[in-house]
Formats: C-alpha cells, structure tokens, sequence
C-alpha cells in the first residue's frame, strides 16, 4: 500500500492559506491536542528527574544526518555555522552538567524532495530530545515507552471530545495502553519485507516504504533494533559482542504511522568516535569542539529523539504529519 | 662517481651525478619537487617527465586466432560474413547503459579543467551516450551556488549541460567527493538540487567514493592559488607555501583515513543515504588493490575504477608522477577475474590499449587528460570525434579477434613478449 492508499484523500500539498489552516477546526483541535502532549511530556520527564534544557539552534557542526538531508548553513561572523538537524552532539555534551537532561528542540532538514509524498516528513520540525547519563540502550527504550504510554494516556482520559471531533477512535490504543511495545531485530524486519516481497537491502536502514509496511501490520507501537553499521549516525555505538551491529533502536507507531523515534546506546570513546566519523565519511577536523571534550571524556549515554509532530500525527490520527504543524514546512515547497 | 673540487661557488663539477638537478634544488627549494610553475593551468600533467616506466599494456600485442569458432557463430546468426561494423560496443558501465565501453574520467578543480572546458565535455559526453565523472573538490573551491553572481556552479554547470543533451537510456553523471567535499555536503546538495532530477528520475546519477588517484597515490587533490583564492577556502584546506613569498600557494587536500572497515562502510551509507543513486568508488594504484576493489563490491558498489600511475590530469609532484605505485597493467593483473564492473583509467587515448584493457579484465576504460585536450582542440565536437575514432578502432580490433561484443574479450586475446608469467589469477 502507497501512503497515498493508505491514507485516501490525504492532501499532497500544503492548504491553500496560512489563514484557512490556522481557523479551521480540525487544526485548532490537533494543535491543542500537541500542547496537551508537550505538558505531558515533561511532567513525565520532571517526574523521573530530568532536568530540561534549552537547545542550541546552530553550531559550527551538527548531526550529519542520513538519507539525503540536507543541512542549512548560517554565516556565523565569518564562519560557515549550521542549522541543527538535530543537537545530539549537544545533548551528549549537556551530561557534564545534569545527568538526565531532555529538550523541546526544534530542527531543520532540507530532505530529499521525493519525501514530501512520505506523509512524514518536515523540514522543520520539533524533537522531544532526551538522554540518560550512563545509560543503556534499554533504559532510553524503556523511557520512550513510558513516555508514549503516559502522553496517549493522559490525552485519551483528559481529551476525549477532542479525540472525537477529529475522527480518532481511542480503541486504537487500546493495546497501546495494555501492555509493553514489541522489539524485532532488524535482521528479522528484513527477512518480513523479503518475505512479503519488499526488496530491503539488509545493510541499510529499513526504507521508508518498509517501514510503512511493517507498521500496518501492528497494532501497538514496537521497536526495531540492532540496525547494521553503515545505516546510521557515528554516534550511535557498536555493540561491542556483535561487530556490525549498533545498540540503536526505532520505536514505530502502529497504523501505518512509521517511525515515532530513533535512539541508542551513544559512542563516547574519542579513538572510536574518529574511526566511526571515518566509516561515516564525515571529516573529524570540523567536529573539533565535540572531540576536544570527548578525548577529555564525556559519560557514557543512551537517549533518543521523537518526533513532537510525528507523534502529534499519531494520536490525532491525521493523514499526514504537516496536519500537526500551525506552521508547516514541506520538503520542497515554499512556504510562510 | 668522482668530484673535482673547485675554490669558489658554482665551480663544483659531479660527473655522472645529476648535478644540475641538485642546483635547481639548491636554488628554489620546495618549489623544485613539483613540475614547472609556469605550466600550471595550461598543462596537463601525469607520468611522463622521468625516463617513461616500462609500459607492459603498450608492450603487450593483440593476438588474433586463426580459428574463430565465434565468428562462426556470429555468421550463422547473421546469415552472412560478419564485419567489423557486427561488433556491439554497448555495454553496461556502473549501473549506466553506457553506448561506448567508454567513459570521461574526473578532471578536478584544476585549472585547465574548469570553466567551459567542463561544459563543453559534458555536453559531447551527453550526445555521445557515455557516463562522465565530474570531479571533486569542485564545491568548495568554485561554491555550490552562486545565486547573487548569477551565474551558477561549475558543477551545476556540468550537471545541466549533460541532462540537456542527453537523449535515448544511455549515459549518466558521476559526482565524486573528497574528504573536504564532504565537509561541503556536496552528495547531499546534489541529491536534491532541482538540476539533478531528471537523471535521477532515468536512473542517470550516480556517486563517487574518492579513494585516491593514479598521479599521486597516497596524496590528496592539489592545486596552485594564488593569494586571494587561498584566503577564501582556508577554512576548508590546508595550504602550503612552497614557492616561496610571492603569494602562490600549493593548496592540499587531506588524502582520508581508509581501512577495509572504513571503506565498507562508506559504501553502505552512500547506498543506505542515497537509494536513488549508483555507487562507484575510485582507487589509486595501491599495492593492495585487489582487496580494496573486492571490499568495494562487496560492500554493493557498482563500479571500482582502478586508476594506475600513467593516470592524472592534476599537479602532482615529481617523485609522485615517476615514481610512486602501481602501472595500470600490474593493477589489473593483481585484480584477476574482477567481481563486479572493474573500470579502467590511464593513459588510455586510442582504441587498442583501450582493447587490452577489457582483454584484462575492464568492462570500460576512462579518458581523462585525451577528453581534455580533444575538448581544447574543439569545444563543439573534439570529444565525440575522439570518441568516434576510438570506437572504430575498438570495433575493427575486436572484430579482428574473432569477438563481437566488448565482454568477449578476454586475456588470450593478448600476448605478452617478456612477460610470459602474466598469467590468470
């Protein structure tokens, strides 16, 4: 099923004005939905004890991404800065001072064009960041899955009129609200999507289409883990038993919603990290500042990024994540 | 050797030693390790100013049988005797239908291939039907995009000169990168830039993993510039004042780290990054690159260009140019039976060591410093009449051979006069 199948009558584009989306209802009610979602999210996280950040907006590097997104340069006095695509060097870093720390943080990727149609991609949008002091991968998934757990609850029991007037029917979190999320290697996702005819390349992230695949055969959300180096980050560490893989993970929202989030165990070793940067064609001359404080030594860490509209889409049951967004922003084009 | 010592300076004499090169160095220091200055910009450099190596492919003789059991089979499909012009050169190169088992090979930023010429080439590239790599550090040298200046990038430039010619399914652009284009996120900008869609909506672009070259292996890109040129990429290169105070400086790239890991793994994200584009990965003659080619196709690259020591367009110094790796002849004799599509380059000019290369393994070889001189000589169609002439010889030598398709050459085809060893692997 093509996301436009899945989803019928999903509008491609972007409305027509700024005005008819920001005083149509449906939108008024998704975006007071999202606010209730953020208030959520850090009682949750206050609750466990992590202390909130404000989130840099531009470094003289960022996360070098994956998949064809493009980063947005800033003349920084001189200096080529760049937008975040997201501040993960920043959150590792934040573990000198506090030792759980999330944001709100907002993010800018200039994706490939041939995402406008995933129904899930922005090019400005907003993470729900965390990351755990001398954590294990297991601690951040266990996080991510409280935190759905808590944000789907406290919207379903305090905005039920909400969740009606736009469609959502909260018996689709029924099995979300019962019990844990499911993991799947994603070895064995591969082996799913080849099973079901979908040619994934096994070294690589699952595409966009797979994803999609999988998580329409769920009916609660459920992670992916174990992803093959070479589809990932150099920050996202190796597992040191089986070399190849990474402690990572991607936490998928059932429904055909697709990924809610990614996280990991992080790198923190700076001769690993160089040789990483190395495997991942990136320069380790313009990560200066970020090995500097890592050849002097930064904790140990797992953490993850979720998706504040992606996550917005999910519980509001919209065609297509822009629908959470007052302001949206396709991957290609203009708009306010 | 003997010495006759004189009192006074410059009455030393050295006999057979090579007095005057020792002078030279005496006089200009760091500046005598790479070829005249003057030149720059005008000449193309590569092997060739020492006494010339010993070249086993121009050695090597193409040996037609006297019983060709394929010309048999050729004639009974045709109906009738088969001709030179039976000979069927299209092929597959990288993932690209390619109409020639040829290709233009990446000439840099240097300054003799830059501005028109580039254009020029990939116009005739387009029309000829054979994929053309643009080469790197284009981006942080030249920009990306120069929207106030109106008029856009070199390598946009190249890119829409291509896909504006082009017709039919064949050909495709290769974009490379180099550790300082990475910094420049060229792959990225390329990949969605508007110019670069319609090859890849026809499957027509692909990426370079620059590993090395054949004119300096083991070393980065480099180029001469002068003072305010250099002030504007500091950020990006190192630079080096080898010619002493009157501004010009060498400007290097870093060559980059690689390991069999690092390598693997590169490719895996260029496939994993960038789904809608071919992945080619290019090597210097290094002693191991029959091990670099196999890791680069096992890890799904789509071609493995082997650029041996004749190879280069670009200054490099001259212990480099005459003395560091591998002839393209011991490349391909180390790779054997290659794996995946194997890609030559080197020297390569005329139609017959382009015929020994794909007796030797290659399913298409590059032209480099000949696509630039035909483009100089004429910048309408010197290429596509370069590339004709090749074709012909390509044709009457395969024929010749009793073959009628490049891929069905192979290393009977060749005779080797002093080395009977040059066996399979």
């Amino acid at each position: 099923m093509t996301p436009s199948e899945r989803f019928p009558g999903a509008p491609a584009q972007l409305p027509v004005t700024t005005r008819e989306h920001l005083t149509s209802e449906t939108t008024r009610t998704v975006l007071r939905i999202q606010s209730r979602l953020l208030t959520a999210t850090r009682e949750f996280l206050y609750g466990l004890g992590f202390v909130e950040l404000l989130p840099p907006i531009m470094g003289p590097v960022t996360d070098p991404g994956t998949r064809g997104s493009k980063q947005v340069d800033v003349d920084f006095y001189g200096h080529r800065y760049k937008l975040m695509t997201s501040a993960i060097l920043y959150k590792q870093a934040s573990l000198l001072a506090f030792d759980k720390i999330f944001y709100i943080a907002p993010n800018v990727r200039l994706e490939p064009t041939e995402t406008a149609v995933t129904h899930r991609h922005l090019a400005e949008f907003h993470q729900i960041d965390v990351e755990i002091g001398d954590g294990k991968r297991a601690d951040a998934m266990r996080v991510a899955e409280d935190l759905v757990s808590f944000v789907v609850d406290s919207i379903v029991r305090k905005m039920p009129a909400e969740l009606e007037l736009l469609g959502r029917d909260r018996d689709a979190f029924a099995e979300l609200l019962r019990g844990p999320f499911g993991t799947m290697k994603h070895a064995d996702a591969v082996a799913d999507l080849l099973g079901l005819g979908h040619p994934q390349n096994p070294d690589a992230e699952i595409d966009w289409r797979g994803e999609e695949i999988l998580s329409a055969k769920a009916s609660r959300p459920f992670f992916v883990v174990d992803y093959p180096k070479g589809s990932r980050g150099f920050y996202d560490r190796e597992d040191e038993a089986h070399p190849g893989r990474l402690t990572n993970f991607d936490l998928l929202a059932p429904e055909g919603y697709g990924e809610l989030a990614s996280g990991s165990e992080r790198e923190f070793d700076y001769a690993k990290l160089v040789t990483r940067m190395r495997e991942t064609g990136e320069n380790p001359a313009k990560y200066g500042w970020y090995l500097d404080l890592a050849r002097d030594g930064i904790p140990a860490s797992a953490g993850f990024g979720m998706g504040v509209e992606r996550l917005t889409r999910y519980v509001t049951g919209r065609s297509a994540v822009w629908q959470a967004s007052a302001f949206p922003k396709l991957p290609g084009v203009r708009s306010p | 050797m003997t010495t006759e010592v004189g009192s006074a300076a410059g009455e030393l004499r050295a006999g057979a030693f090579p007095e005057e090169q020792v002078r030279d160095r005496a006089r200009r220091g760091t500046a005598s390790v790479f070829p005249p200055r003057d030149g720059y910009g005008q000449v193309l450099f590569g092997a060739g100013t020492a006494p010339p190596l010993e070249d086993v492919l121009d050695e090597a003789r193409l040996v037609p049988p006297v019983f060709m059991p394929e010309r048999l089979r050729k004639l009974i499909d045709l109906g009738r005797e088969p001709l030179y012009g039976d000979v069927d050169l299209t092929t597959t190169i990288g993932g690209f239908a390619s109409r020639l088992p040829l290709f233009v090979s990446a000439f840099g930023s240097t300054r003799a291939a830059s501005g028109e010429g580039g254009v020029a080439a990939s116009t005739q590239a387009a029309r000829l039907g054979i994929p053309m790599v643009i080469g790197e550090n284009v981006v942080p040298v030249n920009g990306y995009r120069q929207i106030d200046a109106g008029t856009g990038s070199p390598l946009i430039g190249r890119i829409r000169a291509y896909a504006e010619s082009v017709t039919g399914s064949a050909g495709g652009v290769v974009v490379q990168n180099s550790t300082e284009d990475a910094d420049a996120e060229v792959w990225n900008l390329v990949y969605s830039d508007p110019a670069s869609e319609p090859l890849l909506e026809t499957g027509r672009l692909a990426f370079e993993l620059k590993v090395g070259q054949g004119a300096k292996p083991g070393l980065g890109g480099m180029t001469l510039l002068d003072a305010a040129s250099a002030a504007r990429v500091a950020e990006q290169y190192a630079t080096d004042p080898v010619f002493g105070l009157d501004g010009t400086v060498l400007r290097n790239s870093s060559p980059g780290t690689f390991t069999a890991e690092i390598l693997r793994q590169q490719v895996r994200l260029m496939r994993n990054n960038f789904p809608r584009v071919r992945v080619w990965v290019k090597l210097h003659p290094g002693r191991d690159v029959h091990e670099a080619a196999r890791t680069a196709w096992e890890a799904g690259a789509d071609a493995v260009t082997v650029d041996g020591a004749e190879g280069g367009t670009g200054w490099a110094p001259t212990a480099f140019l005459d003395h560091v790796g591998l002839p393209l002849a011991e490349c391909l004799r180390r790779i054997g039976t290659p794996t995946g599509c194997l890609l030559a380059t080197g020297r390569v000019w005329e139609g017959a060591r382009a015929t020994k290369c794909l007796a030797l393994g290659a399913t298409a070889v590059g032209l480099g410093r000949a696509a630039l001189l035909a483009v100089d000589t004429d910048r309408e169609a010197g290429l596509v009449r370069l590339v004709e002439s090749i074709a012909l010889e390509l044709r009457l030598l395969v024929s010749a051979l009793g073959k009628y398709t490049v891929d069905a050459l192979d290393r009977e085809d060749l005779w080797f006069p002093s080395r009977t060893s040059f066996s399979r692997r």
